[in-house]
């Protein structure tokens, strides 16, 4: 009984770990899917986790900070959607260029407000739901109903998006935008403006990644606090070949692997903690080497669409 | 798309950009223009902070190389941070075997080359095999590298008196030279200058440096040339891990003399920012490195004034990566146009 337990408080924050990363990869499957890539999403997630920590300190209301992180977080990526879709430049540079922004930005501004108020704030962030009084049952309750609000917006997302590229025109349009532009702007659809709709609606999703994050989980900010996480969203899309069920999966990999770490540290206090604190990494690493090779790449990722004369 | 309503875009993203930075910088209640023309002011005009740009542009140099011969094939490491620790952390463990005297010193900075190298090749080896994505591999490594050395200067590497997560210094023998007495300035400057010389040959001169240009390029073109991009790739993971590996044992042997953690904050960072200014071009890189090592140390200082919060230097390299890209963008528009009137 003991152990089932243990597995199932491990479960229950395996997917609190792995909410994050999930919003960042659905966002970044969309606009990679659309054609554009976004390795600036770190530094999405990052502004995205000042912005709400900062607006729910100051409003006293977790939702708006969660509103004011996606606006954040969307013009951001407008940025990158500018660089990338407009002027059609190298979008890796414009993306690592975002990643700098994102550090700067979140640094400065918490330095400039909450870090110089010179006093620990309290956040009064999201709390775990009891969705139907079932939060207490033993074993399921705390993985099923015992969540944040966001993880079952998150599951239901999954679904919605997963549905909408599979099923519907816009998923078509979505999917024409980075397979064959060429043919989609022959039947008159805009490629550019699509791409540019996808890639801001990514950065929504990353910057509620990031709140998720600073709000839900940790309550607080700390500079570069997402450690990473956006690449291993990237990483999640490319494992989980641009489907975003499987990305979300294997973000709850992740999110798990990070959730066995933290407690392992304290079952072998005589191991170096550092040894646990790379596990995630090394995860993803392996999953780098795994999950490669069986990858079908948009065909025009990361190509900028030009109008053939 | 006319060439001339590009311009027109490209030219407006400069100007809000450069907007943006002065607004971050008025939003602390300091005058920007003040601001500026005191970084300018402290970083050229006082040997101190004249100095201090010139000590950071040495491993800024060197690691702005190594990323301009990974990007010149369109290989984007970003984890020169991890190979600056790997390779740093390698020559620390080796020194005590090693020869003194100046045999010893010039093996102490291969060894930290060639650490550096294996952590870039781990990136490599997976982008070339498994047609890993480097961006991932190598921000992943950095955070492997990060904690092994937080480990190491904790644990069996720490200093004998047990107090500071460091290491004890080297052996005098394995230090650079100080080149101006009385001054921080040591030897690493010349090895930077030679780097410079010996890449930019490299890139020019020999066949692999016109591989990289080829994969770089087009990978297809490469593939019909008999080039494989993939084992192009890995290689150069491999040398730019190198140069990162020697930047980190150029500050630990020319400056610090010991192991710490953080020793190198943001350099990897700052080197593509530094490596995209050059154009990839080897000679120019220098140039580029002192420019934004005299803006490191003339905000440097006014952030332990209290009057700039530091992180606005990030946001200057990335507005300056962006207006470079938005630059860069006019400039082949006007290629274009001169091509086709």
């Amino acid at each position: 009984m003991d152990e089932i337990l243990l597995v199932s408080s491990l479960l229950a924050a395996g997917i609190r770990l792995a909410v994050p990363i999930a919003f960042a990869s659905i966002g970044e499957t969309i606009s990679q899917r659309a054609g554009v890539i976004n390795v600036g999403i770190e530094g999405i997630m990052l502004v995205g986790a000042f912005v709400a920590v900062w607006l729910t300190v100051i409003s006293g209301n977790a939702w708006i900070g969660l509103f004011a992180a996606v606006v954040a977080g969307m013009v951001m990526a407008a940025i990158h959607a500018y660089f990338a879709v407009i002027l059609k430049v190298e979008q890796i540079v414009a993306g690592i260029a975002l990643l700098f922004f994102g550090l700067g930005i979140s640094g400065y501004g918490f330095r400039l407000t909450i870090g110089a108020w010179g006093t620990a704030v309290p956040v009064p962030g999201f709390e775990q739901l009891n969705v139907l009084g079932m939060a207490n049952v033993p074993v399921v309750g705390p993985i099923l109903f015992g969540q944040h609000a966001l993880v079952y917006v998150m599951v239901g997302l999954t679904v919605l998006i997963a549905w909408m590229l599979r099923a519907t025109r816009l998923g078509l349009i979505i999917k024409g935008a980075g397979d064959y532009p060429n043919a989609i702007d022959a039947v008159g659809i805009n490629v550019d403006r699509t791409r540019i709709i996808c890639t801001v609606a990514s950065g929504a999703f990353a910057a509620v990644g990031g709140a998720f994050l600073s709000t839900a989980h940790l309550w607080g900010f700390v500079e570069g606090m997402t450690a990473g996480r956006g690449f291993l969203a990237i990483a999640c899309v490319v494992f989980g070949r641009w489907n975003p069920v499987l990305g979300v999966i294997i973000a709850l990999i992740f999110g798990i692997a990070d959730a066995a770490q933290i407690r392992l540290q304290s079952y072998f206090p005589g191991i170096p903690y550092q040894f646990f604190v790379i596990v995630p990494y090394l995860v993803a690493i392996l999953s780098i080497a795994i999950g490669s090779r069986r990858a079908r790449t948009p065909a025009a990722l990361g190509v900028p669409f030009r109008k053939a004369v | 798309m006319t060439g001339a309503s590009s311009n027109v875009r490209a030219a407006g993203a400069i100007v809000s950009l450069v907007a943006l930075v002065v607004a971050a910088i008025a939003i602390t209640d300091a005058d920007p223009l003040s601001v500026m023309t005191e970084v300018v002011q402290r970083a050229l005009f006082t040997r101190a902070g004249f100095l201090e740009a010139l000590l950071r542009a040495i491993p800024l140099t060197i690691m702005g190389l190594g990323v301009a011969l990974a990007f010149r094939a369109k290989v984007f490491n970003i984890g020169m941070d991890g190979q600056l620790i790997a390779g740093s952390v390698l020559a620390v463990l080796v020194a005590p075997f090693l020869p003194l005297g100046p045999i010893g010193l010039f093996l102490l900075i291969l060894v930290g080359m060639i650490g550096g190298g294996i952590w870039g090749r781990i990136a490599g080896e997976l982008k070339s095999r498994c047609g890993g994505n480097e961006i991932i591999a190598t921000i992943m490594l950095n955070y492997v590298a990060i904690q092994i050395l937080s480990w190491l200067v904790r644990g069996p590497l720490q200093e004998a008196a047990k107090i500071i997560p460091r290491t004890d210094l080297i052996d005098a023998a394995f230090r650079l030279p100080v080149l101006l007495p009385g001054t921080r300035l040591h030897a690493g400057l010349i090895i930077a200058l030679l780097s410079v010389a010996i890449i930019a040959a490299f890139m020019s001169k020999t066949r692999f440096g016109f591989k990289l240009s080829v994969v770089g390029s087009s990978s297809s073109v490469a593939q019909y040339a008999g080039i494989r991009p993939g084992s192009v790739a890995s290689l150069a993971l491999l040398l730019s891990g190198a140069m990162a590996g020697l930047a980190g044992i150029v500050e630990v042997s020319g400056l610090y003399g010991r192991l710490q953690e953080g020793f190198a904050p943001g350099f990897g960072i700052a080197a593509i920012a530094v490596a995209l200014v050059a154009r990839l071009n080897p000679l120019l890189i220098p140039f580029s490195a002192f420019g934004f090592s005299l803006l490191y140390a003339g905000l440097g200082s006014l952030a332990r004034k209290g009057t700039v919060p530091f992180p606005i230097i990030n946001i200057i390299e990335a507005a300056i990566i962006l207006i470079f890209l938005a630059s860069s963008v006019m400039s082949t528009r006007a290629k274009e146009v001169n091509g086709h009137g």
